[in-house]
């Protein structure tokens, strides 16, 4: 017999698929009464038992039994109407307004390594702008031997590469330097995501345009409100810095950059500016705002750490977290993702004491270079307190620290970079909780 | 001595390396696809508008710092306050100094930006908020000496900024950064008896502050409402249209302020505090939004510090918060 569902937001979905198949005339009427039935939960959960079995075996369910929709009723498809719940979220308090604001990906939900484009968290510093590519000029200029400006359709001739690559704001899980404050795992770790991104190489462009062999940085400019800008060395632009205007197989979403963006691969994704609009080759950076105000990391002296690009390697375990707590007892896959901006995830250990003894983890599908990986470790759960940690190691030999290692060393006040090891608290009741330990 | 094989040994090695070097650092010629459009200086000029802290970028022009302060009034108070401390979570632009190392740091231009030519910079790409690269080169130097002056980097409120005496700005912070040193820490990964367990302190997390309303539809949430268009709510069905509108200003303007209550502003949708407003009739109020109007409660800035939006449009504004706060 199925397990119901012992959430309320399980039981309505439970309802709402009950519901789709009674007649429409006589639907409204069952949703009403299934609402009724749900503010007494003992009945609530009889009688979305018996809706329930209706659709199961030996039954025959409704959608096995009638004609379905035909071929392009929804011309570009949709998630189910069961999913949605995974959905982009923000935490309100954290900005004072929603235009200049961040929200985070749903990795709770995710499977495998690639996030759908409309789930990729967005970022804006003065909203999302309505860009028309056919009006839109990325503009090279500054110590070069050719300036020009190149419309969309110049740029894609290009020739194009396609990589895999994670995005991630340096800020992920910088609200809590000291101490917890988030309750759920989309909200400490979500400002991250993982695609396939297509462009061409700005060292190609470089190489068009001539640079002078005085030029040392390159200030990318966006073409939003804000017109973000960043300075990014000469050395980065020409390894593996993308022009990017695809996707996960389709053009960039707006909120991505649409038209076009910089993609700096391992590197705090506000250097990689959306919307792009100019590159200006110079010869010393730019100190903008956005590399001398913010995105730099104040340490306990008072000094600060500039140009800190690099997204170091960092993991968690995305099942069980706090949205997703265990349910029974018995065999669990223990699953989570690792990353490093400085290349491929070597080894993943997971910790269930809080870190008093580790053991490695399997690495299971792609293992790509500056991409999520995903780690999986099956135990056998009876009921017992937990600690759950994880510990990515990169192909550089560098191990994710402790937060206490971090505060050692950068105090409490630097915002970004915390890619410190996570704690989740299991109770015996199989509910998660975000903890740190002392 | 030489041969004639050795010199042609020689020729033969340069070049060699000379393709070589070009393969390495150039593998293509510029120009070799040849696609787009040479840039025009003055298309370059119209879009390049980065300033350097060399001063690479400023462009020739003067404010004063009581021009600064007029405009700042205007266009910059309402959010960054009348003294640059910052309303509600806007930024705070003054003050901090030698806090940095404190438990809580305060993070101002004052006593946290290095550079000078930033602020010039942001203020002419980025500000105001709602109307961005709507300032001219004067007024971002007046602006610029302002926000210098509220710092006290300024001292003289005479004092006109301008192209030629920029880069003798020094701020205080101009050496408090330095490059990114990490890797900076040693996780030696061990294995087994790590640590004592006995020594473990668990700290859970604050309750109430995060938005879980998706995990546990039962709590409440604490997110704020934003509000949408419902058109049964409309009393008057030949208003939708104004309505629309006035709801596309409101996202993009009023929102700023009437959204969380700064300087004053009745909150969106708060009956109790629209309702004495709502009372003296939408005459008046159309009036103080097209005007502006300093009350008891606060200020409103006419058309809401911007002045691009037309009468029509402010008037639709108003009566969108109205409808939606009553």
């Amino acid at each position: 017999m199925k397990k119901l569902s012992t959430t309320t937001r399980g039981l309505l979905r439970e309802i709402k698929a009950e519901a789709a198949e009674i007649p429409v005339a006589e639907r409204r009427n069952f949703l009403l009464r299934g609402l009724q039935l749900t503010a007494g939960s003992a009945f609530a959960m009889g009688a979305a038992k018996v809706m329930a079995e209706g659709s199961l075996p030996p039954n025959i369910p409704a959608w096995t039994k009638s004609l379905g929709r035909g071929v392009v009723s929804v011309p570009y498809g949709q998630p189910s109407r069961f999913e949605d719940d995974v959905i982009r979220r923000t935490v309100s308090w954290l900005t004072a307004t929603t235009e200049s604001s961040i929200s985070m990906t749903p990795i709770h939900e995710m499977k495998g390594i690639i996030t759908p484009s409309g789930l990729v968290f967005e970022r804006y510093h003065a909203g999302l702008p309505d860009v028309d590519p056919d009006q839109h000029r990325l503009m090279i200029h500054g110590m070069v031997d050719n300036p020009i400006t190149l419309t969309m359709d110049d740029l894609m001739r290009f020739p194009s590469e396609s990589v895999i690559h994670f995005l991630e704001c340096p800020a992920n899980g910088g609200m809590e330097w000291h101490g917890t404050q988030m309750e759920a795992l989309q909200f400490t770790h979500g400002m991250l995501s993982c695609c396939e991104w297509t462009g061409v190489k700005l060292s190609t462009i470089l190489e068009e345009v001539g640079i002078s062999p005085d030029a040392k940085w390159v200030l990318a400019e966006g073409a939003d409100g804000a017109t973000m800008t960043r300075s990014i060395p000469i050395e980065k632009a020409l390894d593996d810095t993308l022009v990017v205007y695809a996707q996960n197989g389709e053009k960039l979403r707006p909120e991505q950059g649409y038209p076009v963006r910089l993609f700096n691969p391992g590197w705090e994704g506000n250097t990689s500016i959306k919307w792009l609009r100019r590159l200006e080759i110079g010869d010393k950076p730019w100190y903008q705002r956005e590399e001398t105000s913010k995105y730099t990391d104040l340490m306990p002296d008072g000094t600060a750490r500039k140009f800190s690009f690099i997204q170091e390697s960092n993991s968690v375990i995305t099942s069980p977290c706090p949205e997703r707590p265990m349910l029974r007892k018995g065999v669990h896959e223990l699953e989570g993702i690792a990353w490093s901006g400085r290349g491929t995830v070597k080894r993943v250990d997971v910790s269930l004491d809080g870190g008093v003894s580790w053991r490695q983890a399997k690495l299971k599908g792609l293992v790509l270079p500056k991409a999520i990986t995903r780690f999986s470790l099956e135990i056998n759960w009876q009921g017992e307190p937990l600690l759950l940690q994880s510990r990515s190691i990169d192909e550089t030999g560098y191990v994710q620290p402790t937060l206490t290692q971090l505060r050692d060393i950068r105090g409490s006040n630097s915002i970004y970079h915390k890619n410190s090891i996570h704690t989740w608290k299991l109770d015996t009741d199989g509910t998660v909780s975000n903890v740190q330990l002392g | 001595m030489f041969n004639w094989d050795n010199k042609i040994m020689i020729k033969v090695l340069l070049l060699i390396s000379i393709f070589a070097f070009s393969q390495t650092v150039w593998s293509k010629d510029s120009g070799y696809y040849g696609y787009g459009q040479p840039a025009t200086p003055e298309e370059i000029a119209g879009w390049d508008i980065d300033v350097r802290p060399d001063g690479k970028g400023l462009p020739i022009g003067s404010g004063t710092v009581s021009y600064g302060e007029e405009l700042y009034e205007a266009k910059c108070a309402s959010c960054h306050g009348a003294f640059g401390e910052g309303e509600g979570r806007w930024p705070k632009l003054a003050g901090g100094f030698d806090t940095l190392s404190d438990a809580k740091p305060e993070k101002t231009v004052g006593s946290y930006w290095p550079y000078a030519s930033t602020l010039w910079d942001y203020i002419h790409r980025a500000m105001p908020f709602t109307q961005p690269q709507s300032l001219t080169a004067d007024e971002t130097y007046a602006l610029t000496a302002y926000v210098l002056y509220l710092n006290e980097i300024i001292e003289d409120e005479d004092f006109e900024l301008n192209q030629d005496n920029f880069t003798d700005i020094e701020m205080p912070n101009k050496d408090g950064f330095f490059v990114d040193p990490r890797p900076d820490v040693n996780n030696p990964a061990c294995m087994n008896d790590c640590k004592d367990p006995a020594a473990i302190k668990v700290t859970s997390a604050i309750k109430g502050i995060t938005p879980l309303e998706h995990i546990d539809k039962e709590k409440q949430s604490s997110e704020q409402k934003m509000p949408v268009i419902e058109e049964q709510s409309i009393t008057d069905p030949s208003k939708v249209n104004e309505m629309k509108m006035g709801g596309s200003i409101y996202g993009k303007s009023c929102v700023i302020c009437h959204g969380q209550g700064v300087t004053g502003a009745p909150i969106f949708g708060d009956k109790e505090a629209w309702a004495p407003r709502i009372k003296q009739g939408l005459e008046l109020l159309n009036k103080h939004a097209l005007e502006g109007y300093a009350g008891d409660a606060g200020v409103m800035p006419a058309k809401g510090g911007n002045p691009s939006l037309t009468d029509q449009e402010v008037n639709a504004a108003v009566l969108y918060m109205i409808e939606n706060s009553q």
